[in-house]
């Protein structure tokens, strides 16, 4: 297959945002073009539009011709949304990167957007329990915070993980999101002490331990190999790609604390990049909950089955650790616009490699870097391996 | 047996009749008071929610089956900020994965008749119907402490 690099990023400013579905999409279109060195909007061939739920957030649908339309390209080969819920953004760049590898697309803009904070609170909690099996689990009340609730009550209970050991990955993406000027919660400081007694949302999770409804957009430029270096002099390289699935309704779900299905798609990404959880220096991973990464690196291979709290408490998923994950600020510094998150932890490897980021979060020598978004109760895993050379 | 009383959109609850799903005896059966499922009998995977083929074998012999109706909390959590419109005077209310006798089922469930901070994972639990309010049946958990 061809070789596929990614080239090009750009951001809107996340959080609660006074814009529309389709300024916020502007203002990361007009970023990324100002990063692409001799970019044309004539170049662009194909556009993928991750949005999780744009009918009932914005009442729009039929979104990519809007986005295309919004960003000034006139797509000849593909252009489509691509909708998976909280992995719409990085499913929209694996889409990209299918279309280049296969010959069929040779320039492709994945973009990502999501507009969360509508009038009623209330409107868009209940738009997130149709990700969950509607009828027979969101009926009950199952979003996500009840549910990932249960996965940190389980695994408390199993390997005896703390909630102060929860909030140290709370304390983490937070400091570095304060070296991300488009984090939601950019120049916020969280204290240990105040996350372990804020306000519960569902038990044992309280609001420090649970990301944002937030808005917000990205998007990223790919290009086929032979086009690489027109666009940048340091891209992100696609190693490796994977996707895994092995249930909906809850019920179905063989463990709440192992997530069999990360570790079949980390198993994927790492037999077709040829490397292994060992030499991985840096991951995105998705932090919906601060539980979640918890078990991430457990499942990933970064540690043992349990020890996950540990290694967090230890510092080892942090700068000086033996992998720093979300160094962007993951999803509960940076906030999370469904669409638009695996667009973000994209461009965030794309600035570690061409050491863009500020000093302190840079994870100096990086030479690959993977990125992981789960989507709905932990149902689906995709992934993403870059490496700094081709 | 009646149609919601608020627009589809913003209604949780499936809808029951025979002339919208293949498994109204499902809801037949909650009426009853009788929690059911489907069966295969081909390879005798039980399955849920209620199928209308086999998912494990594409064959339609199945058969429906009672779930026990009492059980015990696998994991819970309760809704205590971020309610789903629709749902905003059930503050604290317990959900949770509760685990059917023997039948190796584990289906997720509001939880009735405690509050959080009272339940411990293990506790009993037993199966009841309420109505939705419009003419409809559904089921939850009640806790037998
Ligand atoms: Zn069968």
């Amino acid at each position: 297959m061809r070789k596929v690099a990614l080239v090009a990023g750009g951001l809107s400013t996340w959080g609660i945002r006074p814009a529309t579905w389709g300024e916020l999409l502007q203002e990361a279109g007009q970023e990324l073009f100002a990063n692409a060195r001799n970019l044309d909007a004539k170049d662009v061939d194909s556009l993928f539009v991750g949005a999780a739920q744009p009918e009932r957030l914005a009442f729009q649908s039929h979104v990519a011709p809007m986005a295309a339309e919004l960003l000034g390209v006139r797509p000849s080969r593909f252009v489509r949304r691509v909708e998976l819920a909280c992995a719409s953004g990085q499913t929209a760049i694996q889409d990209a990167y299918v279309a280049i590898a296969s010959g069929l697309s040779d320039v492709a803009l994945a973009v990502g957007v999501e507009k969360m904070n509508l009038p009623s609170m209330a409107e868009a909690t209940t738009s997130m329990a149709n990700v969950l099996d509607r009828a027979w689990d969101g009926v009950h009340g199952g979003t996500a915070p009840p549910f990932f609730a249960m996965v940190a009550q389980r695994h408390m209970m199993e390997y005896g993980t703390t909630a102060e050991q929860m909030a140290t990955v709370s304390v983490k993406n937070h400091r570095f999101a304060n070296s991300n000027p488009k984090a939601q919660f950019y120049a916020k400081t969280f204290a240990k002490e105040k996350l372990l007694t804020g306000p519960m949302v569902s038990p044992p999770l309280r609001i420090g331990d649970c990301s944002s409804m937030t808005d917000g957009a990205g998007a990223v430029l790919l290009v086929g190999e032979e086009l690489a270096s027109k666009y940048t002099d340091t891209p992100a390289w696609v190693a490796a790609t994977s996707q895994y699935t092995d249930f909906h309704n809850l019920a179905n779900m063989a463990s709440l604390t192992e997530w069999t299905g990360l570790r079949r798609a980390a198993q994927d990404l790492y037999a077709r990049g040829r490397t292994d959880a060992a030499h991985i220096p840096l991951a995105e991973v998705h932090d919906c909950f601060t539980i979640s990464e918890i078990v991430e690196y457990e499942d990933l291979g970064f540690c043992p089955k349990g020890a996950g709290g540990k290694f967090a408490a230890e510092g080892q998923s942090d700068l000086g650790g033996s992998v720093v994950v979300n160094p962007r600020g993951g999803l509960l510094g940076c906030g999370h616009p469904l669409g638009a998150t695996g667009i973000g932890q994209a461009v965030e490897v794309l600035g570690q490699f061409q050491s863009t980021v500020p000093a302190a979060r840079l994870v100096k020598g990086a030479s690959q870097a993977l990125t992981h978004n789960l989507s709905g109760s932990a149902n689906v895993h995709t992934l993403t391996l870059y490496r700094r050379e081709s | 047996m009646s149609a919601p009383s608020k627009p589809y959109l913003l209604d949780f609850y499936p809808l029951e009749d025979e002339k919208q799903t293949r498994i109204a005896p499902f809801f037949a059966h909650l009426r009853a008071g009788r929690l059911t499922t489907t069966k295969c009998e081909a390879d005798s995977s039980v399955h849920w929610p209620p199928r209308v083929t086999c998912p494990l074998c594409h064959g339609n012999r199945l058969v429906w089956v009672d779930l026990p109706k009492e059980g015990k909390l696998y994991a819970f959590s309760a809704l205590v900020l971020g309610l789903p419109m629709g749902m905003e005077g059930d503050a604290g209310a317990v959900v949770g994965m509760v685990e059917l006798g023997n039948s190796g089922v584990r289906i997720f469930s509001r939880i009735r008749g405690r509050k959080y901070e009272d339940l411990r994972v293990g506790d009993p639990v037993e199966f009841e119907t309420y109505d939705t309010g419009d003419g409809r049946v559904f089921y939850r958990f009640v806790s037998k402490l």
